[in-house]
């Protein structure tokens, strides 16, 4: 394998590569580089002048330029453009899945050490998402159920209504009329205008009798 | 903490049904709960659907060790599906809407995870029956379900999908969702040109967790089918 340090101004973007990030993980990039440095080496080929197109790390090469890091370890490979294209999407495209479950319990030993906010300044999750993954599997299901059920009481129903412009109107001039009532009333409901179509129902039972 | 593994008061009970000695993997097993989004990620990865369905209630994820090698969710299912048993509201039933297990499990492994799910909402809930699907299509015809003793009621009615004349087919839910309406009648009037996907009946299994529930079934229980019969 031919590894050599390039200068910075020796090497290009592809212009062609279709793998995009955004400035939260561009961020997330720098974070990492500057942490830990530069550990994977950037895979370029020739493309004359004594100039370098990256095959793979154009998104590093963005952030070094940025720090100014120079020169940079590089893989050299010639080859021509639809297989520079075949091992950019290579590179990018072939790995594996992740088994989220040794991925919990790898983040859990991290955690007990480096700071959440540390760990999200490096990795692209949420803080809520690295909150659900950290109580994978922590949780016993009885606990879970039992939870679960009580609170079926509390979880309101759901009823759909399809209505024509016109129909809707008169529906919602209802509504509003009943709506202060609705609001200042003790219904155990906290949507008003539920309990508004709720008072004109028992109105209209009430009077049918 | 505790979790709803095989060892313990699953082995018993499995011996007492004459079932078989569970391996060394199977008692390894547990299922524990897991968020809704780590479901979500496992089913679209691997089940042969790649969806999660909406109304999702509870999601158990299947580890072996610290590794995640399963999911099972349970929700609202399909509409009224509850009406299969007279006198049922919606709370009274849970749908089996989802089961993705690793291939790495052994092939018993399903059975196992269904007991167990089922004796964990048994106790710990006031659900009185789940309900589950097969589908022909794919080449099921809810072999698991047997073999745990779940009642077999025939084939589901399904509604056909909704084509818009772009090639998509959508659940009438869908269509309504965005219409008002899955009336065809309504949406031929609004010049929306609908045409019907047939979808494959599904074979339909219930499983009374509340046995007295049982004589409330609208439904005559039939003879389990064989996979022979699926083409």
């Amino acid at each position: 394998m031919n590894i050599v340090e390039l200068n910075l101004e020796k090497l290009r973007e592809s212009p062609w590569n279709s793998n995009e990030m955004d400035n939260a993980m561009l961020h997330r990039l720098r974070t990492s580089i500057k942490k830990y440095g530069l550990l994977g080496n950037l895979v370029v080929r020739p493309v004359g002048n004594d100039c370098y197109e990256v095959l793979s790390g154009n998104h590093r090469l963005r952030v070094l330029k940025e720090m100014g890091v120079s020169p940079i370890q590089c893989v050299i490979v010639e080859m021509d453009d639809a297989n520079a294209g075949l091992l950019a999407q290579a590179l990018n495209h072939v790995h594996g899945e992740e088994d989220l479950g040794l991925r919990a319990a790898t983040i859990r030993k991290v955690l007990a050490s480096i700071s959440p906010e540390e760990v999200l300044s490096v990795l692209p999750d949420t803080a809520i998402g690295l909150k659900s993954l950290t109580s994978l599997g922590k949780q016993s299901p009885e606990e879970y159920l039992t939870h679960w059920q009580q609170e079926q009481p509390a979880r309101l129903k759901h009823l759909q209504f399809q209505l024509t412009s016109s129909q809707l109107e008169v529906v919602e001039a209802a509504l509003n009329q009943l709506l202060p009532k609705a609001k200042t009333g003790q219904f155990n409901n906290p949507n008003p205008r539920s309990i508004a179509l709720f008072l004109l129902c028992k109105a209209f039972i009430e009077k049918e009798g | 903490m505790s979790a709803g593994n095989v060892n313990g008061s699953i082995v018993p009970t499995q011996g007492a049904r004459g079932g078989s000695k569970p391996t060394p993997a199977l008692h390894c097993l547990a299922v524990k709960p897991i968020p809704p989004v780590i479901a979500k990620e496992l089913i679209q990865r691997n089940h042969y659907l790649h969806s999660l369905p909406g109304g999702t209630m509870l999601c158990f994820g299947i580890f072996l060790g610290e590794r995640l090698l399963g999911a099972v969710t349970l929700g609202a299912g399909p509409y009224q599906a509850y009406h299969l048993v007279g006198g049922a509201e919606r709370e009274d039933c849970l749908v089996l809407t989802r089961l993705w297990l690793s291939d790495e499990l052994p092939w018993n492994a399903e059975s196992r995870v269904i007991g167990i799910i089922t004796r964990l909402i048994r106790h710990h809930t006031d659900v009185k029956f789940l309900i589950s699907y097969a589908d022909p299509a794919a080449g099921h015809v809810g072999t698991i379900y047997q073999s745990a003793g779940w009642l077999y009621t025939g084939l589901s009615s399904v509604m056909a999908l909704y084509d818009l004349g772009d090639g998509i087919a959508r659940h009438s839910r869908s269509v309504a969702h965005d219409y008002g309406s899955h009336s065809i009648e309504y949406l031929g009037n609004r010049g929306v040109t609908v045409n019907l996907v047939a979808q494959s009946a599904k074979h339909r299994y219930i499983r009374f967790l509340d046995e007295t529930w049982r004589c409330r079934l609208s439904v005559p229980i039939l003879p389990y089918p064989k996979i022979e019969v699926v083409e």
